[in-house]
């Protein structure tokens, strides 16, 4: 066979995802690849924050939400205390 | 007694008839005068002075008729009785009818003459009567001073009840060709003064033209005997009682001569003012030529230097034309109907043209300016309306037309149209048309976003600043606009100024022009644009699908141009509208920077992996395009195995980016992107740049130069038809060649042994070619803005289809009415007039429905 076919260039198109088990944000209910009602921009800008309790959030919302907190905050879904996961 | 008295009569009055015959018949004797008087006395004192002053004036009539009228018409007779082919023959000589109207005109004046010197005669015999016998004056007294009078309306009714039917015309021949040859005349020094000898004319106040001294001593001699032998045939027809017919020739003749003047000075370029030459010849030549007649006439008073108490009616009358001095009332009439004249004519003649102009614009903007003077003047704008309007429909909004020549002709329109009518009444009245035939264009969205942001000239993937786009020009306009406005506002932020545009909607069809609008004059355009489609956010959502579009089949990542479009953009529809597009665009320049770290760090890895087997392909021809999906409008996705080795490369690049970016991940879109590749056959070699599923088919060739549509279809992992469609490309330049197959519906396809059987069968025999994908070859990685309409309407086409069942046919108000009224429930009608209209379009073009009179009904 005569044929070769030299690749110069493969320019790609991808999606980025921060592969949550839910789609959406329990607190601000905005979509985890979007963005927190605060941000303007998703991905680096708003990331995500995992509880040892497993449970996903903005980091933006979950801070709020700690922060306006009086006694010890729980995760707003699961209602056991709130820790970042480690 | 009495029979002594009728001998006496008798005896008088043949005496008196044999004297009166003796004085008309004689050759200019007027030596019966005195042999006259005593038996005019003796009739008078009989009683018969009516008698005497009848016969005599019968008398005259009679020698009148007979010498001079018969005489006088006999010179017109050849033309007069000329076919209107012959007759044309007559005016283009040389000295006709000048010759023969003057010599005609003196014979005639002549034999008047000679005729009032007679009545004169009979006149002073009366009146010595009178003078002898106070008593009876009453009568005689009757008799002489109607005399005259009476010889007079003689004259003028002799003439007219013989005058040929084309005798006007002749005069009318007549001053046109005076009136050129003055033109002709004057057109020395009026050029000359337009060649920069203005102040010389201008206050050169030589008043007494006619006394020929003025700028140029010999012209003006010249143009003033030119003048006086116009003057004496006019005097010589006021003279036989042609005053009006007279009038009425020149006027006619003079206002034939400004037409031509204003189509000569006008023609067909756009790009000079002609107005204000107009006006200048208009003092020049006609206004001179009747100061001068009307002064030869002695019909030149003027009233404001005589007496004080009459005003003259006009309002605005000058105080001085150059060449003429404080001009009579009978010349400032003059003056305003020529102009009024001359600013019809020229505006007629332009808004015949007015289409041509529009087109020319802005290099045509002398000859708006000079439309808005005379409209301003005659106040005819609806003549504009009207025409235009109709000038468009024939010539502007037909099927042959693109909708981008049909939307670059309206902004054109409403540049120059906003110069004529600021108020913008017309331009709405002259838009209408343009902006209903738009609606009904399915391309119309896209070429307004194409032209509203793209500076390529409609090229998508041109390159650099070709050229402005449509929001830069208006924010240039703007820009300019404010510094000009508000110079010493300086303070004023104008990042608020833009803030307060953002809560900007375009002003309904229906405003009140005089309410105002604010911010009219920085978003005219782009709100009469927005107002085609309906609302901006069909706008903002059309421009998101075409910049989709366009970054997701970039090879690089140069945004420059679309982040100035998009900062435009955010100006004038708000930076909230924007938001999606700026994410995409912040996507692109995130990629840029992720891109080159990975790709950094993958070329370290493998550089410290000794001993590896070779790669096929280097970590470093993959670049990445990686985008945050939420925010990007749906994308077209398809199953599609790429080659190993290329799928290598996406799974190192992915987990690197993992790695990165954790805990997020990378999804590939691998049906999407670009891929520039060589094929190489011996010792020559293709250039291709191509979509990611082109290259997974021609790479396949390089295992087996043979394949199948089937099975080369499974193995990439997409529909037969798919694979069919795109594998033409390939045949098409020449790279494999397609044979029947194992059936009917499998074709087998394989590649060319050589670059000389490319070259048979292609375009190509340079060494090295390149080719890049066209338009239509490529396919679309975004779903169109209509495909999801289509999509989100397709719920109600039931709806629809059952109304149409039971009303037969409906308007396209009533459907979106009853779908308002009726869907409620999940999922709610929201779509607008124009979604509603162009998804009927669609079903229009897939034949279910049809229209009729503007009606929507079931196609059967
Ligand atoms: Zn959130
Ligand atoms: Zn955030
Ligand atoms: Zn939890």
């Amino acid at each position: 066979n005569t044929m070769k076919v030299k690749i110069l260039q493969w320019h790609a198109v991808a999606s980025w995802t921060w592969d949550a088990q839910d789609e959406t944000c329990g607190i601000c209910r905005m979509a985890f690849d979007g963005c927190c009602p605060d941000c303007k921009f998703p991905g680096d800008d708003c990331p995500l924050i995992w509880g040892a309790c497993n449970h996903a959030y903005h980091l933006h919302c979950i801070l709020k939400w700690v922060n306006s907190q009086t006694s010890t905050p729980l995760c707003p879904m699961c209602r056991r205390e709130w820790q970042f996961k480690g | 007694m009495e029979q002594d008295d009728a001998d006496g009569s008798l005896d008088s009055w043949a005496r008196f008839c044999s004297l009166s015959n003796e004085l008309l018949g004689g050759d200019g004797d007027l030596s019966v005068g005195p042999r006259l008087a005593p038996v005019v006395a003796d009739l008078c004192t009989r009683g018969l002075a009516t008698l005497v002053r009848d016969y005599f004036l019968h008398s005259l009539e009679e020698t009148f008729r007979n010498n001079a009228v018969k005489k006088f018409w006999q010179h017109f007779h050849p033309y007069c009785n000329a076919s209107p082919v012959d007759r044309i023959k007559f005016c283009v000589k040389e000295h006709w009818p000048e010759e023969i109207l003057s010599g005609a005109l003196e014979d005639i004046c002549l034999e008047k003459s000679y005729q009032e010197k007679c009545v004169l005669v009979l006149v002073h015999a009366l009146q010595s009567y009178e003078d002898r016998t106070p008593k009876r004056k009453f009568k005689a007294v009757d008799c002489s001073s109607s005399l005259m009078p009476r010889y007079q309306l003689m004259v003028s009714s002799v003439l007219l009840t013989t005058l040929p039917l084309s005798f006007p015309e002749i005069l009318n021949v007549y001053f046109k060709k005076k009136l050129e040859e003055l033109n002709i005349i004057m057109a020395g020094s009026y050029e000359s003064d337009q060649l920069g000898n203005h102040e010389l004319f201008e206050s050169s106040n030589t008043s007494d033209w006619h006394s020929g001294m003025d700028i140029d001593g010999q012209d003006v001699s010249e143009s003033s005997c030119l003048v006086k032998n116009i003057g004496k045939v006019v005097r010589d027809l006021r003279c036989l009682g042609f005053t009006s017919m007279t009038e009425d020739a020149y006027s006619s003749a003079i206002i034939w001569l400004l037409k031509s003047k204003v189509y000569e000075l006008a023609g067909d370029d756009y790009r000079v003012p002609v107005l204000g030459s107009v006006k200048k010849w208009i003092q020049a030549v006609p206004l001179q030529f009747l100061h001068a007649l009307l002064t030869y006439l002695g019909d030149s008073v003027d009233y404001d230097s005589g007496s004080s108490g009459l005003k003259s009616p006009l309002a605005s009358r000058p105080s001085s034309f150059p060449g003429i001095g404080v001009p009579s009332e009978a010349l400032v009439r003059w003056h305003m109907r020529l102009e009024y004249f001359a600013y019809e004519t020229l505006q007629d003649l332009r808004i015949g043209k007015l289409f041509e102009i529009i087109v020319d614009y802005p290099e045509s903007s002398p000859a708006i300016e000079d439309l808005k003077l005379c409209l301003e003047y005659t106040g005819q704008h609806s003549k504009l309306v009207d025409s235009f309007i109709s000038s468009l429909r024939y010539r502007l909004l037909t099927a042959g037309a693109s909708t981008n020549d049909i939307l670059h002709q309206y902004v054109s329109t409403i540049k120059a149209l906003r110069t004529i009518d600021p108020t913008g009444v017309f331009l709405e009245a002259v838009g209408e048309p343009i902006r209903d035939y738009l609606r009904g264009r399915k391309d119309t969205i896209k070429c307004i976003v194409t032209m509203l942001t793209d500076g390529s000239g409609g090229n998508a993937s041109g390159t650099g600043n070709a050229g402005d786009n449509l929001l830069e020009e208006l924010n240039r306009d703007a820009e300019n606009q404010e510094n000009a406005d508000y110079d010493n506002h300086a303070n004023i932020d104008e990042k608020q100024a833009w803030l307060n545009s953002e809560s900007w909607e375009p002003d309904p069809v229906e405003a009140d022009p005089l309410k105002g609008s604010r911010n009219r004059r920085k978003v005219d355009i782009l709100g009469l644009m927005v107002s085609i489609i309906g609302s901006k956010d069909q706008l903002v959502n059309e421009y998101r699908v075409m910049l989709a579009e366009k970054l997701l089949n970039k090879s690089d990542f140069e945004i420059d141009s679309d982040i100035r479009t998009l900062e435009l953009l955010k100006i004038h529809f708000g930076e909230s509208s924007m938001q999606k597009c700026e994410i995409m665009l912040n996507d692109l320049i995130d990629s840029k920077r992720t891109n080159s770290n990975i790709k950094t760090s993958l070329l370290k890895t493998s550089q410290t992996v000794a001993g590896q087997e070779e790669a096929e392909i280097s970590h470093d021809v993959l670049d990445a395009t990686i985008i945050s999906s939420n925010f990007w409008p749906p994308i077209q996705t398809e199953d599609l195995v790429v080659p190993a080795s290329v799928d290598q490369l996406l799974s190192d690049y992915a987990k690197r980016f993992h790695q990165i970016k954790t805990p997020r991940k990378l999804l590939w879109k691998k049906n999407l992107g670009t891929v520039k590749l060589e094929l190489e056959f011996e010792g020559r070699s293709m250039q291709f740049t191509v979509a990611p599923v082109h290259a997974a088919i021609i790479m396949r060739f390089q295992e087996k130069s043979s394949w199948t549509s089937k099975t080369l279809a499974t193995e990439i992992g997409i529909p037969m038809d798919s694979l069919n469609r795109r594998i033409s490309f390939w045949t098409s330049k020449g790279v494999l060649t397609e044979s029947a197959g194992p059936d009917a519906d499998d074709h087998t396809f394989t590649v060319v042994d050589s670059m000389s059987d490319v070259n048979k069968n292609s375009i190509a025999n340079e060494r090295l070619a390149e080719y890049q994908m066209t338009e239509e070859e490529g396919e679309s990685s975004v779903a169109s803005v209509e495909e999801q309409l289509k999509k989100e309407m397709t719920v109600y086409e039931k709806f629809i289809i059952g109304m149409l069942i039971n009303f037969g046919s409906m308007s396209l108000d009533r459907i979106h009415n009853t779908l308002k009224m009726f869907c409620i429930a999940e999922p709610s009608y929201d779509k607008s007039l124009q979604q509603l209209q162009s998804f009927l379009s669609g079903l229009v073009v897939d034949e279910k429905l049809e229209t009729r009179d503007g009606l929507y009904l079931l196609k059967r």
